[in-house]
């Protein structure tokens, strides 16, 4: 039975309906996937070395102790975002004459075809393997093995049970990057140590490796807790997220800029409202930490923008491109619906222009934070607002008159390539280039702060271009509503 | 009120709907009946301007309704679910509808009052989505958006479907009662010959695009239709 459904699970893998149109997507999303694979695999068997090179002078033992509880929470906090639920897909057996332990056992064996459960492996074993085996023989090895795929299997049900319990796993999500934060900030201020903790375990695993049981005991215990539970609720109702009360919402702040408040109100409904448009908002907020790994210290002392400008523009502008690069597809739904009404195109493309510039300049805002590294920061984000909210704008609502393709907006962000067509790609580069393309001639005249000055400028002279762009947009739509209207209803 | 004029649309080479010339005047209550793929919706798409002919054109109020936006002063329209927008509760749908023609949030809660035993107390203040709701009941948000709107002309595409009987009758008198109160010119589409033949004083018959048959209703139009589509 539980190959029956496997086989059909594949077959709905391959099968599936927006798949046909997105192979290359579905080529990118693997190769993410590979590469993810591999620097799994050398982070694993190159661990004893990245370590003495990270740490120097420590045991590389203890700090690789200390690191795998570190992972295992952090792991848990991906992985209630990310992890979906299998559950609609039970739906057409469940009037079937099929035992509910056999589509238990199937809904629990499918949950481990994940790719959480892959990476860990991968980064932990080759090290347990070859380090610890080395060290301490091959039943501590065996052991460490052991309490590694507990842990994986472990964080895997905790998260399903949690998703089943709760409707809010962005509440958890929260709670769970706090802790990993909170501890981790204990142990940089040496008041509690996760490392020393984690490194105390598997130090006591190391000299009594039988120990390691107990991890594999709370594995098996959180899989009877989450079997008994799908067994008693097995209603696709109460298995899929519960139903709480809406209500009936109304943005004052909005309502000051008259119709087109209206209607960014009602978008703004529609990214709260939706499961991949609140991805894309946790993502940009994700972005924001950009910065730690472009800005360099040395770069901002030699005030090298160009090199910082990629992470500036990205940063500041992600709502645009990361909400813009669907544009019009976010309302594929009810395309027709907005076409019949008696909405002003004008308004309605003003509305965009409103909440983009409202959403980059909270992001901007955010992320002065950055002004604590050097004020010159400050003005190289004021530099990429400014072309973000003049021109960037632009570039993004122009291309959303070439998507014709309908966005399934109820399924998460991540890893979801539904509704991905050429405009997309392209849309990249215009919105990347043309900002560095504007510097780069000061930046190899050596005048670093006329070219952040030119790119500023530009930016305010789209900016105040704004009601040409939109006349042009308003033209270009009226041109291609009914391409659009046709793509979006299929 | 509506002419369509030589209006032609084809797709991948199939003749979809292709009109040589119609008249609908004010106040008339019209039933386009036909198979799968008459063409009634292409039509209807056509007339509200989200469809392009291929040729001819539809005028409404003698404008073409391509040209500029005046037919949306006075045209309301549901066709399917694509026109509700799915992630608002109704009350927050209703009032983004009314604002677009100028109902205040009172208006509007006042205006459904009048249509509580429409809604049969299953739509109001339920705490849900559009999205949430069943088709029936969808349909019963759109209708009603629809016909808050004060429209001169009204175009509902296949109305009674997933419609429970008692919705089914009290749309019926509701069309008969804003014809005569209001002189509204309605278009529906319906596969109910019997709901059609009640509601309708003219029926227009479509069969691959082509107008086959437009007569008025008496009482013999029920068999008459019956016995074109047994054949």
């Amino acid at each position: 039975m539980l190959s029956i459904f496997l086989n059909h699970q594949w077959k709905d893998f391959w099968r599936s309906r927006n798949k046909a149109g997105s192979i290359a997507a579905q080529i990118l999303l693997g190769f993410f996937m590979l590469y993810f694979l591999a620097i799994a695999i050398v982070a694993g068997f190159g661990m004893a070395f990245f370590i003495g090179k990270a740490f120097p002078g420590q045991n590389v033992i203890t700090v690789f102790n200390g690191f795998i509880l570190y992972y295992s929470l952090f792991d848990l906090a991906v992985r209630t975002q990310m992890q979906e639920l299998p559950t609609l897909s039970i739906v057409p057996y469940l009037h079937l004459n099929i035992p509910k332990k056999t589509i238990v056992n199937f809904l629990n064996i499918k949950s481990l075809f994940s790719f959480f459960n892959l990476l860990p492996l991968f980064i932990f074993i080759p090290f347990s393997v070859i380090k610890i085996g080395g060290t301490f023989g091959a039943l501590t090895s065996l052991m460490y093995v052991l309490s590694i795929i507990s842990l994986v299997i472990f964080n895997n049900y905790l998260v399903l049970y949690f998703k089943r319990k709760s409707i809010n796993s962005f509440a958890y999500f929260i709670a769970i990057i706090g802790l990993v934060a909170a501890l981790a900030a204990l142990d940089y201020y040496q008041i509690i140590s996760v490392r020393n903790a984690s490194n105390f375990i598997f130090v006591t695993i190391a000299k009594y490796p039988f120990l390691a049981l107990i991890f594999t005991l709370a594995a098996v215990l959180i899989f009877v807790i989450n079997s008994k539970y799908l067994r008693e609720n097995l209603y696709t109702e109460e298995l899929s997220t519960k139903d709480e009360k809406k209500v009936s919402t109304d943005y004052a702040f909005l309502n000051r800029f008259g119709r087109v408040g209206e209607l960014a109100a009602l978008e703004l409904k529609l990214i709260l409202r939706h499961k991949r448009s609140r991805g894309s908002i946790f993502m940009g907020l994700a972005f924001l930490a950009y910065g730690f790994i472009f800005y360099k210290a040395p770069m901002i002392a030699k005030d090298e923008f160009g090199k910082m400008l990629f992470a500036a523009v990205f940063m500041t502008g992600i709502s645009i491109i990361s909400y813009g690069q669907f544009m019009f597809a976010w309302q594929s739904t009810h395309f027709d619906g907005l076409l019949v009404n008696k909405i002003d195109f004008k308004n309605f493309i003003k509305a965009k222009f409103l909440l983009f510039t409202i959403s980059c300049t909270i992001i901007t805002i955010l992320a002065s934070f950055y002004g604590f590294m050097s004020y010159k920061l400050l003005l190289l984000h004021l530099a990429a607002y400014l072309y973000n909210i003049g021109f960037a704008t632009v570039i993004v609502l122009y291309f959303a008159t070439l998507n014709y393709k309908r966005l399934d907006i109820t399924k998460s962000a991540s890893f979801n390539w539904q509704g991905v067509g050429a405009t997309q790609w392209i849309l990249g580069l215009p919105f990347i280039l043309i900002p560095i393309l504007i510097y780069v001639p000061f930046g190899i005249m050596n005048k670093p702060y006329y070219g952040l000055a030119a790119i500023a400028l530009f930016g305010l002279i789209t900016l105040l271009m704004r009601n040409f762009w939109i006349n042009l947009l308003v033209k270009r739509f009226e041109k291609q509503r009914y391409k659009i209207a046709e793509g979006f209803r299929e | 009120m509506l002419t369509f004029k030589q209006l032609k649309k084809t797709y991948g080479g199939r003749t979809v709907v292709d009109i040589n010339n119609l008249n609908i005047r004010e106040g008339e209550t019209i039933g386009l009946v036909g198979n799968n793929g008459a063409g009634k919706t292409t039509l209807f798409r056509m007339l509200l301007d989200l469809i392009r002919p291929d040729s001819g054109e539809v005028l409404s109020k003698d404008q073409n309704v391509s040209e500029n936006d005046h037919w949306k002063d006075y045209t309301a329209s549901y066709l399917d679910e694509g026109f509700l927008i799915d992630y608002l509760t109704p009350e927050e749908y209703f009032t983004f509808i009314g604002s677009l023609h100028n109902l205040s949030v009172a208006h509007v809660a006042d205006y459904l009052k009048q249509y509580e035993e429409f809604f049969n107390g299953e739509i109001l203040n339920r705490g849900k989505y559009i999205r949430d709701f069943s088709k029936g009941n969808q349909n019963k948000i759109g209708i009603a958006a629809a016909l808050m709107q004060k429209p001169e002309l009204l175009v509902l595409d296949e109305p009674f479907a997933n419609l429970d009987p008692t919705t089914q009758i009290r749309l019926k008198s509701l069309i008969k009662s804003l014809k005569s109160t209001h002189r509204l010119t309605t278009l529906i589409s319906s596969h109910d010959l019997n709901h059609v033949t009640d509601v309708c004083d003219r029926i227009i018959l479509l069969e691959k695009g082509l107008v086959i048959k437009d007569f008025h209703t008496d009482e013999n139009s029920l068999k008459e239709l019956e016995a074109y589509f047994s054949e």
